[in-house]
């Protein structure tokens, strides 16, 4: 096990399983204490989990882990069976998506959650459509914006019609959108599910130089992937999970690319 | 995005804007053509066109034979137009936001013998002494609401349970139907409303009758609604993927009960005008109206699933649906032809769309 120099306080993983480290200053969004239980079936098990301020925190681990349902979790559409959520230190309900869209957190999720019937335009405004007073949306507006934030954070091969509907788009191109709109309406917290998995090595290179530099603006982020290099590009602190709990837990410079492996091949 | 990588977004952004300043250039014919293959409904227009060109060559031709043009048929044609149209543009909002309304045949007949019914009571009936000029209204006002909440009924029960709305409304299409019975009984009933009502719903400028004023003025309103309103873009989210919806933040029972209300408006309106335009009402006249609308959504490129169609296709649909009734009619031809051709033309137009869809897949 590592041992952190301060002003880390020890782990200590083996007492207290999930633990981790705790933060030394009061993060951005905290969890304490978080299960989820889908029937009988324990998806997360007493998770302790925060993102602190001006940072990238790396989320690991294998198929099944709970990765993607800790993402859900932050995001309100998956809310926790019990725990504690604490938003800039603050005891905060977060239980649907117009909750975390008040604190400042937008996702890139796994299943990309784009409406395939509908138009670039469309999808990346869902929800938020640029609307006059009574509700009518203004076209021209959203499409010039959308032109503009398609050229941003990843570089999308091919796209050329805004008002392409969504379902003829590659795997990759999908993804792009996704990650255009959730960078577009981001605030404080950015979480990113996997978000390379369909992407090619330039618009996975853009994206990760994105996400530095949103850190240097202010915007945290969660960063889960299975790409071990990408992790260590951009992040500096990893959480390994297994089976709902955490099983460990470093910043950058207190581990090794070796030592995460370890963890995320070991359990 | 910080100065360090400006450079390339402007260029893929100008490249975007590029592409689509080229493409609001090319030739009128090419985006027709484009439009065509692109929109779901496109196949239908040009299927629409191609029929009313027969029609009308068919009627120069043979003008003795085939009275197409004549006057009196293209009355006839538009008003048969107007009642499933206007009921349709209710059921294509619904299907749209991912759900079915198999009751809408039966609301129409209980809610317009409940409007008729009211109307006659309140001294309403134009043949009454004394008689009042508002009573229709009042009626009118009561079924429209009646049919919200019946919508919102299926709604609840629907959301709230979890469970297709093709069960609760083929319950509900039997339980008004029931309703109808036991508050009416089978006889026909007389609607003969006192005026200014009767001009505003059953009167008409030349051959165009005031249902299908009503049914463009709806489907005028429902245009804006459904394809420039906050609203009708989150029914086609709904629809077309609800998990998504739900990501992004729009509450999906919310709006789905607010399509099932409109579904509800509709069936409602329409049967009020239709009983206005005919000067009775039969209470089984709604029955088979549920498939009719449903085919005609389908004729005009609407999604089974959700999330797909168009205003313009629901109206193109009944459009076309009702011209191969005239036709036939005018033809002398049994009346099971047109369920034979009506039958066709679905899994036509389903073909036809889903061939297109897979081609640009
Ligand atoms: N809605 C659900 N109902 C039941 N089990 C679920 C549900 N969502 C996820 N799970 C289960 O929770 C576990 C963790 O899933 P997930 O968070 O998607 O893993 P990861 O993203 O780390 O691969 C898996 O075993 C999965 O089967
Ligand atoms: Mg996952």
């Amino acid at each position: 096990m590592t041992v952190h120099t301060e002003p880390l306080r020890p782990a200590g993983l083996a007492g207290h399983p999930g633990a981790g480290l705790v933060p030394t200053e009061t993060p951005l969004y905290e969890m304490r204490n978080i299960c989820k239980r889908y029937g009988s079936f324990t998806a997360l098990d007493n998770m302790n989990f925060h993102i602190g301020r001006n940072e990238v925190v790396g989320l690991l681990g294998d198929n099944g882990a709970g990765k993607s349902t800790l993402v859900k979790m932050i995001s309100g559409i998956n809310p926790p069976t019990s725990g504690e959520i604490y938003v800039n230190g603050k005891r905060t309900e977060i239980r649907n998506r117009s909750d975390s869209e008040a604190a400042g957190i937008e996702t890139i999720y796994q299943d990309i959650a784009l409406v395939d019937s509908m138009s670039i335009t469309r999808n990346i405004f869902l929800g938020r459509e640029l609307v006059n007073r009574w509700g009518f949306m203004d076209h021209r507006r959203m499409q010039e914006v959308a032109i503009q934030i398609l050229g941003s954070a990843v570089q999308i091969s091919g796209i050329d019609n805004p008002d392409k509907e969504v379902g003829f788009l590659s795997g990759g191109q999908k993804q792009a959108v996704a990650i255009a709109r959730a960078v577009h309406f981001k605030r404080n917290i950015l979480l990113l599910d996997e978000p390379t998995s369909a992407l090619s090595v330039r618009e996975t290179e853009h994206l990760l130089a994105y996400v530095r530099d949103l850190k240097r603006e202010g915007t945290s982020s969660v960063l889960v992937t299975h790409n071990l290099y990408h992790a260590f590009q951009v992040c500096d602190r990893f959480v390994v999970m297994s089976h709902g709990t955490k099983v460990f837990e470093a910043r950058k410079e207190d581990t090794t690319i070796e030592e995460v492996t370890d963890h995320v091949i070991r359990t | 995005m910080t100065a360090a990588h400006s450079d390339p977004i402007h260029s893929q952004s100008d490249h975007i804007r590029r592409a689509v300043s080229d493409r609001a250039k090319r030739p009128l014919t090419v985006k027709v053509m484009d439009w065509v293959r692109d929109r779901p409904e496109g196949g239908i227009a040009v299927m629409f066109v191609l029929v009313q060109l027969c029609c009308i060559i068919g009627a120069l031709l043979f003008p003795e034979s085939f009275r197409y043009l004549l006057p009196a048929n293209l009355s006839v044609l538009l008003k048969s137009i107007a009642v499933p149209g206007i009921m349709a543009l209710g059921v294509g909002v619904l299907m749209v936001a991912g759900e079915y309304d198999l009751s809408v045949g039966a609301v129409y007949s209980l809610l317009s013998i409940v409007c008729a019914n009211l109307a006659n009571a309140m001294l309403g009936d134009i043949g009454m002494d004394p008689h009042s000029a508002l009573a229709p209204f009042a009626a009118m006002a009561v079924a429209l609401t009646l049919g919200v909440a019946i919508g919102l009924l299926h709604a609840f029960v629907t959301l709230r349970f979890n469970i297709p709305s093709f069960i609760t409304t083929l319950g509900g299409m039997l339980l008004w139907k029931g309703t109808t019975l036991l508050v009416h009984g089978a006889s026909a009933l007389r609607f003969k409303p006192t005026e200014p009502f009767a001009t505003l719903f059953g009167g008409g400028l030349g051959i165009i009758h005031a249902s299908m004023i009503w049914f463009l003025a709806f489907a005028l309103l429902f245009y804006f609604l459904l394809h420039h309103h906050r609203l009708g873009n989150h029914f086609y989210a709904v629809g077309g993927n609800r998990n998504a919806a739900v990501a992004i933040g729009i509450n999906p029972n919310r709006t789905k009960a607010i399509a099932f209300a409109i579904a509800g408006f509709m069936a409602a309106l329409s049967g009020v005008i239709a009983a206005t335009r005919v000067g009775s009402i039969q209470p089984g006249g709604g029955l088979g109206m549920e498939l009719q609308t449903i085919a005609a959504c389908v004729i005009g490129g609407f999604a089974l699933n959700g999330g797909r169609g168009s205003i313009l296709g629901i109206v193109l649909g009944t459009a076309l649906v009702f011209t191969i009734q005239d036709v036939l009619l005018l033809l002398r031809a049994p009346a099971f032809y047109f369920d034979m051709f009506v039958g066709a033309l679905i899994v036509i137009a389903v073909v036809m769309n889903t061939a297109i869809r897979r081609g640009r897949a």
